[in-house]
């Protein structure tokens, strides 16, 4: 045990002296605070935006139509002019409000006509301006607009009942917070593990591995560097989070992940969807899914003899990382689906998919208890079985090992 | 005292160890020569621990080797491995520390390793900005800052400059007045015969000779007599008395007879001399190198090489 330790504070030291770690950190930090700030700041600085319109036509219908498009907030109606000209330019609409489009209305054959002028083709959609079919109804049938909307609006209240969301908002709000967490619980775990490959294939490649195993057990050499990158990464997605926690209120209360803004008491992180039982949740899988990357890792890169093998190694163990944040991303569109079910039990799936279900859906106690259970087995049976064919591993040069070769050392 | 008894380790389908049996008493220097691939390598990764033996015990002092008697052992394997951005006397404590000794008292000999070594200008300088040499000695300082009851090191004067490998030699020996058993292997046949006080020569994973160099040359069958000047009348002596053809040393202008050891030097001494005017009559004892040479299967007389 003691020299456990005195490894994990050796890989801990040295990682802490790494540029690369001060670098990934605080880039990673940049990058969120990107992430969160950009949609802001592009928004702010935008030329235009599509949905900035100059209304033109009679100015009765105008009204009209100028009530119903700002009544929901798609639309805002930037200036009106009674006619347009002859030929809209873009110059034209900078001048008038920076309008992303320019819309006349007009009345021919008894219906609504209207004559759209798009600054942006790829932004246009032509489902835009179903919030003006009632004034079209109107002038169709002469039933008032205001009727018209009554009849096209159910009448209907959402009752939480407790279980997992307050409202609708907070619900859409979780799906944003849940991808952003899977995200840095891929990142966190896809660069804590390639942490330990490459620091357990610089000592095979520099030969200090045999020096070591001829004093400590392997096992606890392993256990010492993967600790050691676990608590480097906790560390690192602390900072992320933290600088996340400390962006996103700004950015939540400003339409970063909803199209309706929070209401006077901003993005807490109950309004977020994130509840102290999500962060442990996040926590366990995360230290669970790293550990079983990071082994799994480490003994690949044991059976590597020079770094430039290091890539021929990488490719097979990096698959299910890449494979499990894909299905998580259906998670996020279909909680509840068979596949996904499934995937939230399978070992080194589970941490993301298993989790991305627990932060948006309504999931039994049992099963994320389960896939805890489930994983915490994996790690252990990947402890036992990296730590045999990390003790081959590290002794064996040359070409890489067969598949044989690597059963040999797992029965061992 | 280290007994390796009988001792085998394969891989796969290649019997790297067959049958390895020495003695190494505590505080000597104990040579294990061969060629390559004949084991000596994974004979001692096997008395470290690093290969568990297929057949066969080590013991250390009456008891089985496991990891708290391995703790007691230094290691110097053939390929050097630092970590290169650590710096020199951080790596020394490292290595001390896995070994169990307190950081006080590592650092404390690590200073002493490095101006021992002549390399303490470097110790807060990354190992790997060092020459070869200089990491070579930093890797010596790693293996011996526990204080080893037994120090291995393999081939240790590999890659070194005469220099370094006389500084290298001057430490073994410091080592070994110390106390610390030493087990070596090396191709320097010179450094490591006037190093070790014991041998053992293996070749295919088998013992082909074993002892101190006396024994060996005890049971080594010919000696070589140079003798000059080469006339006619010399030559008849040793032909009457059974000799075969001499070579010459050709700078030495001195005739080269390869003689059973039970040969009668004196009764020869006497009629080399009656027979004419002689200049030198020397006999040699066998080298290392020619007992090695013949253990391994390719023997020639010693002063051809």
């Amino acid at each position: 045990m003691n020299e456990l330790a005195i490894v994990f504070r050796a890989e801990l030291l040295r990682k802490l002296r790494s540029r690369l770690f001060w670098i990934a950190t605080a880039g990673g930090m940049f990058a969120i605070a990107l992430l969160i700030e950009a949609p802001l700041f592009f928004g702010s600085i935008a030329e235009s935006s599509a949905s900035d319109v100059l209304l033109a036509g009679p100015p009765a219908l105008v009204a009209r139509a100028k009530t119903l498009m700002e009544r929901k907030k798609d639309y805002k109606i930037v200036a009106t002019v009674a006619a347009l000209p002859p030929h809209v330019t873009a110059a034209y609409l900078a001048a008038h409000g920076k309008a992303g489009a320019a819309v006349a209305l007009a009345v021919r054959d008894g219906r609504l006509h209207l004559d759209v002028y798009p600054r942006d083709l790829s932004a246009f959609d032509g489902a835009q301006f179903r919030d003006l079919v009632p004034l079209n109804i109107e002038l169709v049938t002469g039933v008032a607009s205001a009727r018209v909307d009554r009849a096209l609006t159910l009448d209907r209240t959402i009752h939480p009942i407790g279980e997992k969301f307050a409202d609708t908002r907070t619900a859409a709000l979780a799906h944003g917070v849940a991808f952003g967490m899977v995200f840095i619980l891929y990142l966190a775990i896809i660069i804590a593990s390639q942490s330990v490959m490459s620091a357990v294939a610089e000592e095979k490649t520099s030969r200090i591995a045999e020096i070591l195993i001829s004093t400590i057990a392997p096992a606890d050499l392993l256990a010492g560097k993967v600790l050691a990158a676990a608590v480097i990464a906790i560390v690192q997605v602390g900072c992320w989070l933290a600088t996340a926690a400390a962006l996103v209120p700004f950015a939540a209360s400003s339409q970063l992940f909803t199209s309706t803004p929070l209401g006077p008491g901003g993005a807490t992180p109950a309004a977020l969807g994130i509840d102290p039982l999500l962060a442990l949740y996040f926590i366990a899988f995360f230290i669970l899914g790293y550990l079983q990357y990071a082994t799994v890792y480490a003994a690949a890169a044991s059976l590597i003899s020079r770094t430039e093998d290091l890539g021929s190694v990488t490719t097979p163990v990096i698959l299910p990382v890449v494979g499990a944040f894909f299905v998580a991303q259906y998670a996020l569109v279909e909680p509840n689906a068979p596949l996904v079910v499934i995937c939230s039990f399978v070992p080194f799936l589970s941490p993301f998919v298993m989790f991305t279900r627990v932060a948006i859906s309504v999931v039994p106690w049992w099963q994320p208890l389960a896939a805890l259970a489930i994983d915490a087995a994996t790690v252990w049976l990947c402890f036992v079985g990296a730590g045999r064919v990390y003790r081959v591993g590290m002794l064996l040069y040359g070409k890489l090992p067969s598949a044989k070769q690597i059963l040999a050392a797992l029965r061992a | 005292m280290l007994v390796v008894d009988r001792i085998a380790r394969s891989f796969g389908n290649v019997s790297a160890v067959r049958d390895v049996s020495f003695t190494v008493e505590r505080g000597s220097v104990f040579g294990l020569l061969g060629p390559n691939g004949a084991g000596k390598t994974t004979t001692m990764r096997t008395i470290l621990g690093i290969y568990a033996p297929d057949a066969g015990r080590i013991t250390w002092d009456g008891a089985p080797i496991d990891l708290g008697v391995r703790r007691r052992f230094g290691y110097l394997p053939e390929e050097r491995g630092l970590y290169g951005k650590m710096k020199v006397r951080e790596q020394i404590v490292y290595f001390g520390r896995l070994h169990g000794v307190p950081a006080s008292v590592a650092t404390r000999r690590a200073g002493a390793w490095l101006d021992a070594l002549g390399i303490a200008g470097y110790a807060d300088r990354p190992c790997g900005e060092l020459s070869k040499g200089n990491q070579q000695k930093v890797q010596l300082a790693c293996a011996v800052v526990h204080e080893p009851e037994l120090l291995v090191l393999d081939e240790p004067f590999s890659g070194l400059d005469p220099v370094n490998a006389e500084t290298m030699l001057a430490c073994l020996r410091e080592l070994a007045a110390r106390g610390t058993t030493l087990v070596l292997s090396s191709h320097q046949m010179f450094q490591i015969e006037h190093a070790c006080r014991a041998f053992c020569i293996v070749a295919a994973g088998t013992v082909r000779a074993n002892g101190t160099l006396a024994e060996l040359r005890a049971t080594f069958p010919t000696r070589t007599l140079r003798v000059s000047p080469d006339v006619p009348a010399i030559r008849a002596v040793f032909a009457s008395a059974g000799a075969g053809e001499p070579s010459f040393d050709e700078d030495a202008g001195e005739l080269l007879y390869e003689l059973p050891r039970e040969t009668d030097f004196g009764a020869l001494l006497r009629a080399a001399v009656a027979a004419g005017p002689l200049q030198t009559f020397e006999r040699r004892e066998p080298t290392l190198s020619a007992i090695y040479l013949r253990a391994i299967g390719g023997a020639v007389p010693e002063d051809r090489r």
